[in-house]
């Protein structure tokens, strides 16, 4: 088990790597710093801006390999992720807002796993029945409704709610109001910020694992084996249970690492519409003022959450199935 | 006289297979996709969406481009169908083109990818060995960062200007089509043990052949399913990307950009987001009913219709 772990880990990392090189190059190839001086008025001197620029390793006169090299050793060295077009640090902007996106990314992802395989399962043993038509047109709706009409929506609502009642109960904008002290309130006004964000992107998201969960369970279920366990006497829950819900786990737990770019795609919507500062909102910015380096460790966050959803996902399914261990 | 042979014996043709063999599997298919009434009701919505977006600009009093400087920010009326924006355009007009570019975009960008798609998945699954293990590493590398971010890069550098549209598409269509290819792969698994594409291999048919020849058409019902859902992955896309501003640009418009602009709008001028997104909704919505209307009618083993 030790072993496949760390097998799958160094797959992983080196994925990530060319993943992040990749991205790198498409950056340094599409985005284009030496535009924000030129457009600036007065223009700068052409001394001035080669100097900013080659500060920041952006300098498209510099080869873009040797770009490239100055860049790697920095990340791999001493984990600097290099400087903005204006000189300021990727690092520390990148570590205030990880924490905010980690926050909306996991509640979002949680919440969409447990809603969305327990929908599933109940749907697949009521099938074609009433509730799993139900249940599978709010599917539907979630999956065709883009999440930023979703959020949008939600904003109207929101508004609209907190008009009705006189007070401002959930907030459309932000993730914490200033001038609050002491833990429970800090609690409250945190929750307040959160709930309509985390709505969005669990609406946007479940219902993957609705659809994937009832298929897969609904193969098993009438598999010959859980044929068999009824016909041996096995009432339905405990032969659903027992036999066809553990192998109907695999495909879903394979599909969370791949969910997960989706929810981190949903992010920058959601941040956008919510007014929160997290990296979402973080690589708009970047696009539009050409930050190469930022961009790009953007991407490789994005990259690293992925591939950690899948590694995760691999030991999960080597544990719900023996069989892949030996190999 | 032979103006008459020609078209009488196709009738006759037609009369005598219907009576001696049982019916046509894409009869079979047509008759279970009609009986779906979700997939009808898809189809319905589907077309009423074409015909707004070919038909719109005919029956439109304004050009979406004209502006009426004496209604700004206006509800919908008389003079004005849906309102106006906050510039003076008609959003009747500016809707009509938004679905049109979005629809546009978004049934291109689909095929291209299922082309693409259906080539590498099956070639790689085809070719086994080294080539399939690079295959799916690059696939799942290429998966790996979210390429919506990917995207968001190049169409901000090409994405303005007239054929801006042009390189959004093609852009959608190469960051399109990874995970399309490894399902296709999967499915090739078992169609490369089967005895016809074994015979042609050992018979010194050319790979290039096999592939387009036996590989590909017998995952045709896949690919047509993959096409419709795709069509509305690409529109999400497409809108995203406008939405956040690095899709379409104005003066030209699509319906990203009309939900974008309405956003801005949104308490004060509720019409300028609502109808944009009506259009989008109902857009995707239709063709993924389309898509589930298909799979259940190509599927042999699927219940949910009845039984044909």
């Amino acid at each position: 088990m030790l072993k496949f772990s760390l097998f799958r880990t160094i797959n992983y990392a080196l994925m990530l790597f060319i993943a992040t090189s990749l991205a790198y190059f498409m950056a340094s190839a599409f985005l284009n710093p030496r535009s924000n001086y030129v457009n600036q008025n007065p223009t700068p001197p052409p001394e001035a801006i080669d100097a900013a620029l080659s500060a920041a390793n952006m300098n498209d006169k510099t080869p873009l390999l040797e770009r490239y090299w100055t860049w790697l050793q920095n990340v791999v060295l001493s984990w600097n992720w290099g400087l903005s077009p204006e000189g300021a640090s990727i690092n520390g902007e990148m570590a205030r807002r990880m924490l905010v996106s980690t926050q909306l990314v996991f509640l979002a992802t949680f919440l969409s796993i447990i809603i969305g395989v327990g929908l599933g399962i109940w749907a697949a043993i009521h099938h074609y029945k009433l509730r799993d038509r139900i249940i599978n047109v709010f599917s539907v709706a979630s999956m065709v409704m883009p999440v930023f009409v979703l959020a949008l929506l939600i904003v109207l609502v929101a508004v609209s709610f907190n008009d009705t009642i006189g007070i401002t109960a959930f907030y459309v904008t932000g993730l914490s109001e200033s001038g609050v002290n002491g833990f429970f309130p800090s609690l409250l006004d945190w929750l307040r910020h959160i709930t309509l964000p985390t709505i969005a992107m669990t609406g946007a998201g479940w219902y993957f694992y609705h659809q994937t969960q009832r298929t897969y369970l609904l193969d098993t279920m009438n598999a010959d084996y859980v044929r068999t366990a009824r016909a041996k006497g096995l009432e339905k829950s405990k032969a659903i249970r027992r036999h066809a819900l553990r192998p109907s786990l695999i495909p879903t737990a394979t599909g969370v690492a791949f969910s997960i770019t989706t929810i981190f795609t949903g992010a920058v919507f959601i941040e956008q519409i919510f007014a929160i500062p997290g990296l979402g909102q973080y690589f708009i910015q970047t696009i539009n003022q050409n930050n190469v380096n930022g961009a790009v460790a953007v991407a490789a966050f994005g990259g690293a959450c992925t591939l950690a959803g899948a590694l995760l996902a691999d030991i999960v399914i080597a544990w719900l199935d023996p069989r892949i261990r030996i190999n | 006289m032979t103006n008459t042979s020609t078209a009488s014996t196709p009738v006759i043709e037609q009369d005598a297979r219907t009576k001696q063999r049982p019916m046509s599997k894409r009869r079979l298919v047509l008759r279970r996709f009609i009986r779906n009434v979700p997939a009808d009701i898809g189809v319905v919505i589907f077309t009423l969406l074409v015909l707004l977006a070919v038909f719109g600009p005919y029956i439109s009093p304004w050009e979406y481009d004209e502006l009426d400087f004496m209604s700004l920010t206006e509800p919908p009326s008389a003079e004005h169908w849906l309102g106006t924006d906050v510039a003076g355009a008609d959003m009747f007009a500016l809707a009509v083109r938004g679905l049109g570019k979005s629809l546009m975009i978004g049934v291109i960008a689909s095929l291209g990818t299922s082309v693409i798609a259906a080539i590498v998945g099956t070639s790689i699954a085809y070719f086994r060995g080294w080539v399939e293990r690079v295959g799916m590493w690059l696939i799942d590398m290429l998966l790996a960062i979210p390429s919506f971010l990917l995207l968001a890069m190049i169409v901000s550098a090409f994405g303005s200007g007239a054929n801006g549209w042009l390189a959004l598409t093609f852009a959608l269509m190469i960051f399109g089509w990874f995970g399309y290819a490894r399902v296709l792969r999967s499915m090739t698994l078992s169609l490369r043990e089967r005895e016809y594409v074994q015979a042609a291999k050992y018979m010194g048919v050319p790979s290039a052949k096999v592939i387009t020849r036996h590989l590909i058409p017998n995952l045709g019902s896949i690919l047509i399913i993959q096409f419709v859902l795709g069509v509305v992955v690409s529109v999400l896309a497409e809108t995203g990307l406008s939405f956040l501003g690095f899709g379409i640009q104005p003066p030209d418009t699509s319906l990203g950009v009309l939900i974008q602009e309405g956003s801005g709008t949104l308490l004060t001028a509720p019409w300028m987001l609502l109808v944009p997104m009506a259009l989008l909704v109902a857009l995707t919505f239709s063709m993924t009913l389309i898509g589930d209307g298909l799979r259940d009618a190509l599927d042999p083993t699927s219940q949910s219709g009845g039984k044909a």
